[in-house]
């Protein structure tokens, strides 16, 4: 019994010593991101000294994303995590941080990088009591849905960087002006082209878009789901469909993580248009970026504003 | 006697004076605290309402300073700046401002967990049944016909023990089938660290220990009503243990993951080894899992491993001569060994993997165990004197079982599948038993959570038991804190 254990031992300090986490610094930076958006600030900002794996693809819901063993690995070797953070992620994401067992990005330590730092969050809920749904404790998580606060993601993914490859400080900084400066130039251009917007009601399948409509001017109505994460009941279906009805709201939001079928007879009743809108890069074709979402989001919405 | 009356009179006469002077000062005491706490109770009112007032328009300052900084950080470039941008500060200002409107907003966060130290939350488990055998064709404790157990009355409490580790408790109350008492027991109390190098965690304490798939797996967060008989007989249940585990993430690309344990006994319902005066390192039970997982594409995966248990030295677990073997000879387990392989594939779409989803479990084991036949029972405790009588030998039995579950989920409330059991007795592998159980899952909410469950009994020949049907309805929901573990993937 002796010797069994003593081998054992050995081979897993074999194994350690050969395959072991290499010194966090000897290439590029490694960095594991929770959801699409926060990666293409990533990789704007890091530039080449930088690895990015984002743990979702882009089609994922937000709080949905599998837990899958191999992202394991890759996060028990990642000097940076990089999260949403407003519990965004509280499905998957601190299951995975435990069993990755790298404390470099446990909560915390500076690897662990909370995107929502300096986010003023809306809907802070009074109670997190389960009756009122799946609640965010801190505030409703979607910021990245409004252009101003991304931009302080960008800002948090670059002063993380620099806290901790000091290095490249000017590397850092010079691609997150670079990158601002764009997205500076598309906030004005997507404000003007959001002018219809202004005022239009609209109704969505998750609460995704309270950012969204404060900062272009929209008129949230409504959700299909009854609560954030309960599934509509008939009632709930048709009291939406008759205030909607009544109050002339021409515009049904599908994300495509949520079925078809109850925004379609939704829009159906009450002869809105029904718009599938991604929630992060890649959640629909040709938005791989944050910027190319944006636009498709706004050209979209403004396409299906009725004409007056 | 008439001083003695004018006396008595001048003293009742003073003391209703007296008494109707105090009462008027009583009257007027009361009637001056009325008055100030009127009085408080106003000045109270005043000072929430300011005080909320004060909050308000501060909140409203706070709001507008951050829609203010949200457009003048980051220094916009000159190439175009947003409309909104205006706030003429320098840049040391706005930091200035910017520090203080997070240190405000940031105040405002604070991490759950440690809201309640530690988190707690409340599970409970109701089984409505109706079974067409009695508990002496079934095996169970629980009655046949109609009934309605309370299975699960579970407290769990998790919290940082310290900045090197995490602690847990599973307390759980079930429903005694003769009494009706609920006996609160500790199922599992544990601490966890993973400040160890070289990607170790140790585990230690009470715990449900690593052994294949389903056998860690709490009942209620089972995809069926009842545990697998395979894991009931060869484990007895869920794989708990009072001992240690130290699990290893294998330090290669891909996902490979080693736990090795020890432990005091193993399996929830599982005789544990009579202590004796002194006990060898042999007379511990010691078990382990190898795991690793592989994406078939991005919505199909496969995860597999292998489990082994063995207990070199086992000491009348069960109590001498308490099992019989082929034939109803008496014997006593002296050897336990179990392995196991598992299997699960996994269809979890991306894109809508709350609303659609496919598994498909396997599990076999191979119970393996070493035993001390007794054929005439010389060696059974009841006798005047037992002893050895020459006619004892040792021999093992080998025995199989498995069990095979698909569940589909069409719906995000909505799921179904079907589980086979096979199983042969680990004591005697010629008495088989199988099962085969339709179940259909409504998820109200992720936190409560209805099952109708189908399950019909056979057995061969040899177990000499007849067929049992039942039907189960299974109604499980969880108040306050719960967590999505790694092991409940």
């Amino acid at each position: 019994m002796t010797s069994t254990l003593l081998r054992i031992v050995t081979v897993m300090a074999a194994l350690t010593a050969l395959f072991g986490s290499a010194p966090a610094h000897a290439a590029k930076i490694r960095i594991v991101i929770t959801l699409t958006d926060l990666a293409d600030f990533a990789r704007e900002v890091g530039g080449d000294h930088v690895d990015v794996f984002c743990l979702a693809t882009g089609i994922e819901d937000t709080h949905g994303v599998p837990m899958k063993p191999s992202f394991v690995p890759r996060m028990n070797r990642a000097d940076l995590l990089v999260l949403v953070g407003l519990e965004c992620e509280h499905s998957f994401l601190p299951a995975l941080i435990e069993a990755s067992k790298n404390s470099r990005i446990e909560y915390g330590h500076p690897g662990y990088v909370d995107c929502s730092a300096g986010v003023s969050p809306v809907e802070v809920p009074l109670s997190t009591g389960h009756s009122q749904g799946d609640v965010h404790p801190y505030g409703n998580p979607h910021y990245m849905l409004d252009p101003l606060r991304a931009r302080i993601a960008v800002t948090n993914i670059c002063n993380a960087l620099v806290a901790s490859f000091p290095q490249y400080q000017a590397d850092f900084t010079r691609n997150r002006d670079v990158y601002l400066a764009r997205l500076n130039a598309k906030i004005v251009e997507w404000e003007a082209a959001a002018k219809p917007l202004k005022g239009v009601k609209f109704v969505s399948y998750h609460l995704h878009w309270p950012y969204f409509a404060e900062r272009f001017g929209l008129d949230y109505f409504g959700t299909i789901e009854l609560k954030p994460g309960i599934d509509p009941t008939p009632h709930h279906i048709a009291e939406l469909i008759a205030d909607m009805k009544a109050q002339r709201v021409p515009i049904v939001i599908r994300e495509p993580q949520f079925p078809e079928k109850v925004p379609k007879l939704i829009a159906q009743q009450t002869g809105a248009s029904l718009v599938k809108l991604p929630i992060m890069p890649g959640g629909v074709p040709r938005t791989e970026t944050y910027i190319k979402e944006m636009d498709y989001i706004i050209h979209t919405l403004v396409a299906a504003v009725p004409a007056k | 006697m008439k001083r003695f009356l004018g006396w008595s009179s001048a003293l009742c006469l003073a003391a209703v004076t007296l008494s109707a002077q105090e009462t008027n000062q009583l009257q007027r005491l009361e009637l001056r605290l009325q008055q100030m706490q009127d009085s408080f109770e106003l000045q109270q009112r005043a000072m929430r309402e300011d005080f909320e007032r004060r909050v308000r328009e501060q909140q409203a300052q706070i709001d507008a300073l951050k829609q203010q900084l949200e457009t003048a950080t980051n220094a916009p470039t000159p190439v175009a700046q947003p409309p909104t941008a205006a706030a003429p500060a320098t840049p040391e200002q706005v930091n200035q401002l910017n520090d203080k409107v997070n240190q405000v907003v940031e105040a405002q966060k604070k991490v759950l967990e440690s809201e309640f130290n530690p988190s707690i939350g409340f599970v409970g488990e109701s089984v409505f049944s109706y079974r067409s055998q009695g508990p002496d064709q079934t095996g169970s404790d629980r009655p046949g016909g109609f009934d309605v157990y309370q299975r699960s009355m579970e407290l769990d409490v998790a919290g940082s023990v310290d900045p090197f580790a995490r602690g847990y408790v599973v307390a759980n109350a079930s429903a005694d089938a003769a009494t009706g008492e609920a006996t609160l027991g500790i199922e599992e109390a544990a601490l966890e660290t993973d400040s160890l190098p070289g990607n170790l965690t140790l585990k230690a304490g009470r715990f449900f220990g690593e052994f294949g798939r389903l056998g860690y797996i709490h009942e209620h967060e089972l995809p069926f009503v009842n545990r697998p008989l395979v894991l009931d007989q060869y484990l007895g249940g869920e794989t708990r243990t009072d001992g240690a585990q130290v699990n290893w993430l294998v330090p290669v690309p891909h996902y490979v993951s080693l736990t090795l344990g020890l432990g005091n006994g193993f399996g929830g319902d599982s005789p544990l080894n009579d202590p004796g005066a002194y006990r060898a390192l042999s007379g511990l039970n010691y078990f382990g899992r190898l795991s690793t997982f592989f994406n078939l594409t991005p919505d199909w995966n496969v995860e597999t491993g292998i489990s082994g248990l063995i207990n070199p030295d086992t000491q009348d677990r069960g109590g001498v001569d308490g099992l019989t073997g082929p034939g109803g000879v008496p014997m006593t387990e002296k050897e336990r060994r179990v392995a196991g392989l598992d299997v699960k594939l996994n269809w979890v779409p991306l894109q809508n993997n709350q609303f659609r989803s496919f598994t498909w479990g396997n599990e076999v084991l191979y119970s393996d165990s070493r035993y001390q036949f007794d054929p005439d029972g010389t060696l059974n405790p009841a006798n005047p004197s037992p002893g050895f009588s020459g006619d004892e030998y040792m021999q093992g039995i080998g025995a199989v079982g498995l069990y095979s579950y698909a569940t589909y989920k069409w719906h995000r409330q909505w799921s179904g599948g079907f589980v086979f059991d096979w199983v042969q007795s680990a004591s005697d592998n010629h008495d088989q038993t199988f099962a085969c159980s339709p179940y259909l899952t409504w998820a109200i909410s992720h936190w409560n959570q209805l099952r109708l469950q189908y399950t019909h009994t056979d057995h061969n020949a040899a177990s000499g038991l007849p067929p049992d049907d039942a039907i189960y309805l299974q109604w499980a929901w969880i108040i306050g804190s719960h967590a999505h573990g790694w092991q409940q993937r």
